[in-house]
């Protein structure tokens, strides 16, 4: 056995200063990474997998202590080095790439110019060499054209191609070691499945060792050879990712795997028999016919200029009861289609019919019924809710504007509300910042609720959570359904639990569909080719993929692939 | 970016052109009239009307008004009511003075500004960052014409340090001239520093926060050149907004502030002349610092589009 690249050794972080006060982040970690291998590490929000991964390059986060334990590097320990010493391990011989790409690279500086940086800081090369280096670096992460890519900035880029600049500075000192924190958490599907080939690929090329830290055992199964399984702190399980994925002996790992929404088997309490789920009745309630919605251009060039619609004839129908989901990338106009409904985009032409009367195209023409009826939640709660405002007030104010409740009537009713999305009703008087994720999503839903709807559109209520919250939000959201009869369109980027939650799906690709029908008849075969990658995108449970272990391929020098152009 | 210059030229020049319109006819709307002012209280009728005439005040306000605005765009800014001179002999002197003392002002206020700025975001919470934000927190609570009175009463009155009046046109050293401008130069900084100060700090912090400055330090980047190079340009956009509204404050700030000095500057010759009902030279100088006004606006947003390429783009 090899001796370990770094390991780490009861590593004890606590955050806030008073001993009295601080809460233990990460609490007598240890584990190991051999050279070459990928360690996936596994938790969900606030395990403290991150604050270990930022250890792993000897950085603290802004309020957290080491407590206790040491990691060698290479068989030094990092923690008490001097701040220039640690600067050369930093981007040189262990490269990181963040969970947020998008937020990341540095606004104002061209994409190459901060890789350039990298290479010159650690002294690998400087000025003209320094930048052939950093092109060659992005055309190594397939991005296309790289000479004139890597004059642009980071706002010219879409989330995939930042997340690729981002792995090609990581990578610029040829480190030995890469930590990739939730690298593909904010991105779509298909760019998730794309990312995740490219790491394979340059594991396959550098031997990099790498620590991969993500909410998804999925993604993990893709690429790591060992798993570790980390809660409150603590390291659970570790072990080869054939047997933590196969046979997890900790309960908590169960849990996890559980929670994975798996295109191939329902989940738990779900029968696989569509018919036998409510498939909606009668004649349709809400039907979208020829669906044209654009964004308003900004600044006077508005006047003369119209932007090209986001969405182009766009037409279908959803029953009383049914559930109805809008699946595509960002940016195929899933979102613009539930604001035109809405009434929020007045830039609009098609026909939007509820319950048999025209909606007008500016909610602000909009009778009062109409706006009671129909509901959304969205998909940031830390957006939605005001952050100043106790959940009894933001309960109240629907309360009080469509029953017109006040007093005890509206709390009483407030507090009923919370009892339906099951929290309890002590919360009333609490902060969104004091709920957890998953909690306040359940309010945003309760303030839907609220309007007593018949129409609640869901746009990417899950994606802000964590995998086993998102069931438990997936669970509520159909025991509401069958509780008050409620209609949902459905709008999401993840194919696994659309699969079992909607009746009829439509499949979104650059504003037109590309597939609409039931869930059955579009996710099986024949696909629509777009369909059809979409569903190839979505990380499914496995041992190691053949992805991960496959034998370099000669993608250097290579003709540039399809993928490239996230 | 040529595009949004152009626009912009246009659209102060319209701007110019209501700000004329509307001095003209408050002014007109004050009662009395300059041959009044002019010849005091013991006066005859006749002695009246015969100023009148010589100065044109009996034709109609419009065809005045037309008759000035024809001066102005052939190059003639007219003639001073009350001392019969060019207007652009009366303003001369006045808008050197005024220059002089702005320019010594921006000239402190950019650096000041921006190195207090930077040093309390970097020192969040230690006692340099406490102090500067009572300074300036002090420096924008209180009106300029407090602070100039303050200062005054201390370093004029009390202590006999500096001259109480700035009358720089008895200024004959190089000395003599520090002595006198070191008071109003002080008023005004103080005043239009204190905002900045506040702005680069606020923004500098939320910067230092973010995910690329962690990123930055994340792949080794040395802290001064993390920064300078990836924390100060992105810190700056909002700043250079402010200091937009700071000329403009400025430029109403210099007649509050050369009143109470008697600086012989514009702003003086500005309420000299409005008591005058001098139109001439209240329309000059009002035109003046609004063009002024426009101006630095017009700077200040270029300078954001420099520091914000996703700005830029959008053009």
């Amino acid at each position: 056995m090899t001796a370990p690249l770094i390991a780490v050794d009861d590593l004890t972080i606590d955050y806030g200063r008073q001993p009295a006060a601080c809460h233990r982040a990460v609490d007598g970690v240890s584990f190991d990474i051999r050279p070459g291998e990928v360690l996936g590490l596994a938790g969900e929000s606030g395990s403290g997998k991150s604050t270990v991964a930022y250890a792993l390059l000897a950085r603290r986060r802004p309020g957290s202590r080491i407590v206790s334990g040491r990691i060698l590097f290479e068989g030094e320990d990092i923690l008490p080095l001097p701040e220039r010493q640690v600067r050369l391990l930093r981007g040189g011989r262990i490269g990181f790439v963040p969970q947020n790409p998008a937020t990341s690279l540095t606004p104002s500086m061209p994409v190459g110019r901060q890789i350039v940086e990298t290479i010159e800081i650690h002294g690998v090369a400087r000025g003209a060499a320094a930048r052939r280096l950093a092109e060659d670096l992005l055309a190594r992460v397939h991005l296309p054209e790289p000479q004139a890519l890597a004059r642009r900035y980071p706002h010219q880029l879409s989330g995939g191609q930042q997340q690729r600049v981002l792995i090609a500075m990581a990578l610029a000192c040829r480190p030995r070691l890469l930590v990739l924190d939730e690298p593909t958490t904010g991105l779509d599907v298909t760019t998730q499945a794309q990312i995740l080939t490219l790491l394979a690929d340059i594991r396959a090329e550098f031997a990099t060792a790498m620590l991969y830290v993500s909410h998804d055992l999925a993604a993990l199964g893709r690429l790591a050879d060992r798993i570790a399984v980390m809660k409150d702190g603590r390291l659970v399980e570790i072990g080869p990712t054939a047997s933590i994925v196969g046979s997890p002996r900790q309960p908590y790992t169960r849990v996890l795997l559980a929670a994975l929404p798996d295109l191939d088997r329902p989940p738990a309490g779900v029968t696989d028999d569509a018919a036998k789920r409510n498939g909606g009745e009668g004649k349709p309630l809400l039907e979208i016919d020829g669906l044209v919605a654009a964004y308003r251009g900004e600044g006077l060039s508005a006047i003369w200029r119209r932007p090209p619609p986001t969405v182009r004839d766009v037409s279908f129908s959803i029953r009383r009861g049914e559930t109805f989901a809008l699946i595509g990338e960002s940016g195929s106009g899933k979102s613009t289609i539930a604001r035109a409904i809405l009434g929020l985009t007045p830039h609009r032409r098609g026909g939007v019919r509820f319950d048999g009367r025209d909606l007008p195209a500016d909610a602000r023409r909009w009778q009062g019924e109409w706006r009671r009826r129909i509901q959304i939640v969205f998909q940031n709660p830390d957006a939605s809710l005001n952050p100043r405002h106790s959940v009894a007030a933001i309960l109240g104010r629907p309360l009080e504007r469509f029953f017109g409740l006040r007093g005890r009537d509206r709390r009483l009713r407030a507090a009923e509300l919370l009892e339906s999305v099951r929290l309890d009703p002590a919360f009333l008087d609490r902060r969104p910042d004091q709920l957890s994720g998953g909690q306040r999503q359940r309010v945003a839903i309760a303030r839907a609720l609220a309007a007593e709807p018949e129409v609640l559109i869901c746009d990417e209520v899950l994606s802000a959570l964590d995998v086993s919250v998102q069931a438990e939000i997936l669970a509520l959201l159909r025991t509401l359904q069958a509780e008050r009869h409620l209609t949902y369109l459905f709008i999401s980027h993840d194919l696994a639990v659309v699969r079992w939650f909607a009746q009829s799906v439509g499949v979104l690709h650059r504003g037109e569909f590309c597939a609409l029908g039931p869930v059955e008849e579009v996710f099986s075969p024949p696909h629509h080719p777009y369909t059809a990658r979409l569903l190839a995108a979505v990380p499914r449970i496995s041992a190691p993929d053949d992805n991960a272990g496959r034998p370099a391929k000669a993608w250097f020098g290579g003709p540039a692939r399809a993928s490239s152009t996230v | 970016m040529p595009k949004l210059i152009a626009f912009r030229c246009l659209s102060a020049l319209a701007t110019l052109a209501v700000v004329s319109v509307i001095v003209f006819w408050m002014v007109e709307w004050l009662p009395g009239d300059a041959a009044e002012r002019l010849l005091g209280r013991d006066v005859t009728a006749a002695g009246l009307a015969a100023l009148r005439d010589k100065l044109q005040l009996g034709i109609a306000p419009w065809s005045r008004y037309g008759h000035w605005l024809a001066g102005v765009l052939s190059g003639d800014l007219g003639t001073s009511i009350s001392s019969g001179r060019p207007v652009a002999d009366v303003l001369a002197g006045p808008a050197g003075n005024t220059l002089l003392l702005t320019g010594i002002v921006l000239v402190l206020y950019f650096p000041l500004s921006l190195g207090l700025g930077v040093w309390a975001a970097v020192r969040q919470g230690r006692p340099v960052d406490l102090a500067v934000q009572l300074f300036t927190l002090i420096g924008m609570c209180l009106p300029e014409y407090v602070v100039a009175i303050a200062l005054t009463s201390v370093f004029a009155v009390k202590l006999g340090w500096l001259p109480p009046l700035a009358l720089i046109d008895q200024a004959h050293t190089f000395g003599d001239l520090i002595r006198t401008l070191l008071l109003p130069t002080v008023t005004l900084t103080a005043a239009m520093t204190a905002y900045a100060v506040r702005m680069i700090r606020e923004c500098l912090i939320d910067v230092l926060r973010s995910g690329y400055v962690d990123m930055a330090h994340l792949k080794g980047t040395p802290p001064r050149r993390v920064l300078l190079r990836h924390a100060l340009p992105n810190a700056l956009g909002p700043a250079l907004n402010v200091t937009a509204l700071n000329v403009a404050w400025l430029t109403g700030g210099i007649v509050v502030v050369e009143t109470i000095f008697n600086f012989p500057g514009l702003g003086r010759l500005l309420v000299d002349a409005i008591s005058n009902k001098d139109v001439p030279v209240i329309l000059s100088v009002s035109l003046l610092l609004t063009g002024v006004y426009i101006f630095c606006n017009l700077v200040a947003d270029i300078g954001s589009l420099v520091f914000n390429p996703k700005l830029r783009s959008a053009r």
